[in-house]
């Protein structure tokens, strides 16, 4: 499982399509981190956590999965893979370890940059800064969001296999459908795997919000039965499916 | 035990049957070529001898082994297939890289085998930039990375030019004399013929014939004498009683192995007329036409 899991990062290392998302992830929250910290006024600690949280690499590492596991099939790499690896299941299971080490890695990067430059820009305004307990305890659950994102997408690239559709669904699910079920029965939105279980994890102190959330302990076990149930579907499908 | 034994081997895609009861196994130190038409089976042969495809029933080992039970295969089994793909934002080197890592084949194996195919100076190039002639050399250097005793091809001439095919052949040939088991398939005869020992014939999924080249096409047995005579059965049995073997085609007779002149001994001998004696040279295409015919 070892060589299999440092082939996986290898891959990850040797194209561009990581250090770009990594790029766009970081550059993105950092651009909304450092507008909000220069233009809002008379910011709470609260404010500054929800500030702080402004961390895409939990969307980026769901699509970088996708796009990891389907790549194998438009690429048809696939079968290269599976003859290197002819157990399929420890293939996937790689795969997914790998991504979702690599979710964590981007949302430490990410986490590391944004607390960083907005606390310097909140600093040089006068506002009101986090300590580092309450920064550690954003960026752990950035971290596992992220970690289990990767995990998620590369099981969903592998069931969808078509990049593209792929994709497209988890966007569709991420910003319509999840918001508007969150929205019209948040008791059961608040169980999904891209919005609803995620929130739970990330959102401190929820206030008004806690109906519709999560506690954190059950919003992570939610997630992590996603990924598991993901994993057991995509496992599935790829042992049985000719490679033709 | 073979290094490669197939048995029975079906396998079917909905109702199609791509391949029908197919047996034959290669051994080690010899080239087999695995020919047969388009849509013949070959390549769902392989696949199902690699575990990318399940047999609808039969068997297909290394040694006593499916492919999947094989401990690190790419030690042991070395597979370069038709449309085998590559990141096309991968460089070479970093794809061996990673079947290197897989494989758990030291890291030096890398620069060994692009030197192997002549990759050494294109190595550090994304594979999008590379011909169809590189690529087929990138695939070779995948599967020998792990210095396999064993070498599956599928159609690894097409795409290459001339000198490309030449360099294969030579290459197989290197390989087979080096002791492994090379397993090469083609639609084209032509392309292999000259650097296999053994082949194995199928068409629309089932075996066809499988021996020597010699044995199987014929096209290293001689001569054949194509002979026509007034009573071509009463010439046959002469012929037959004399040690000849005979084949009926037609209006005449061919008599594989044997000139004209032994042929013509014999009706003189037995006083039997003839109204006609020639030789059939028989072709490698012809003989693989004849044996694929229906599939054509």
């Amino acid at each position: 499982m070892t060589a299999l899991l440092r082939a996986e990062l290898l891959k990850l290392r040797t194209t561009r399509t990581f250090v770009t998302l990594v790029g766009v992830a970081v550059g993105l929250s950092l651009l909304l981190v450092v507008l909000g910290a220069a233009l809002a006024n008379d910011l709470t600690e609260k404010d500054v956590r929800e500030l702080l949280m402004f961390d895409f690499s939990g969307l980026f590492i769901l699509l970088l999965g996708v796009i990891g596991m389907a790549g194998e099939f438009r690429h048809r790499t696939i079968t290269t893979s599976i003859l290197a690896a002819p157990d399929r299941i420890r293939l996937l299971g790689a795969k997914v370890l790998s991504y979702a080490l690599a979710g964590a890695l981007l949302a430490l990067i990410v986490s590391v940059a944004i607390a960083a430059v907005g606390t310097a820009v909140l600093s040089i305004r006068g506002e009101v800064t986090i300590g580092v307990s309450e920064m550690a305890d954003v960026l752990w659950r950035n971290l596992v969001v992220a970690a289990l994102f990767g995990a998620l997408g590369v099981c969903v690239g592998g069931l969808v296999r078509n990049q593209v559709v792929a994709i497209v669904g988890l966007l569709f699910l991420s910003f319509v459908l999840e918001p508007t079920l969150l929205a019209l029965a948040s008791e059961v939105g608040k169980f999904g795997p891209t919005v609803g279980a995620p929130n739970g994890v990330i959102v401190i102190n929820p206030g008004d919000d806690s109906e519709s959330l999560l506690a954190p302990g059950i919003a992570l076990l939610v997630m992590i039965g996603w990924v598991g149930l993901g994993y057991a579907v995509t496992a599935l499908v790829l042992r049985r499916r000719d490679l033709v | 035990m073979h290094p490669v034994e197939i048995q029975d081997l079906y396998k079917n895609f909905g109702s199609v049957e791509a391949v029908r009861g197919l047996s034959f196994s290669i051994d080690a130190g010899r080239v087999t070529g695995f020919l047969g038409p388009n849509g013949a089976g070959k390549s769902t042969t392989i696949r199902a001898l690699l575990g990318l495809v399940n047999p609808t029933s039969g068997t297909a080992l290394f040694g006593e082994r499916r492919y999947d039970q094989v401990e690190r295969p790419s030690s042991h089994i070395g597979v370069v297939l038709e449309d085998a793909g590559f990141h096309p934002g991968r460089t070479a080197r970093n794809h061996l890289r990673v079947l290197a890592a897989t494989g758990e084949h030291p890291p030096e194996r890398v620069d060994e085998v692009l030197a192997t195919v002549g990759l050494t100076e294109a190595a550090d190039r994304h594979v999008k930039g590379y011909s169809m002639g590189m690529r087929q050399r990138l695939g070779i250097a995948s599967a020998l990375l792990g210095d396999p005793e064993v070498l599956i091809l599928d159609e690894p001439t097409n795409g290459l030019d001339p000198p490309g095919i030449a360099w294969m052949r030579g290459l197989l040939r290197h390989q087979a004399d080096a002791g492994r088991a090379v397993l090469v398939s083609s639609h084209l005869l032509a392309e292999v013929a000259q650097s296999v020992d053994d082949v194995v014939v199928i068409a629309d999924g089932e075996l066809r014939g499988a021996g020597t080249l010699g044995e199987v096409l014929g096209g290293d047995d001689g001569p054949v004498a194509a002979v026509a005579a007034r009573d071509l059965g009463a010439l046959a049995a002469a012929l037959e009683q004399h040690g000849h073997d005979v084949v009926r085609e037609d209006d005449r007779l061919l008599v594989p192995g044997s000139t004209p002149e032994q042929v013509g001994l014999v009706a003189a001998e037995e006083q039997l007329a003839l109204t006609g004696l020639g030789t059939r040279s028989r072709s490698l295409e012809a003989a693989f036409l004849a044996l694929t015919g229906d599939a054509q």
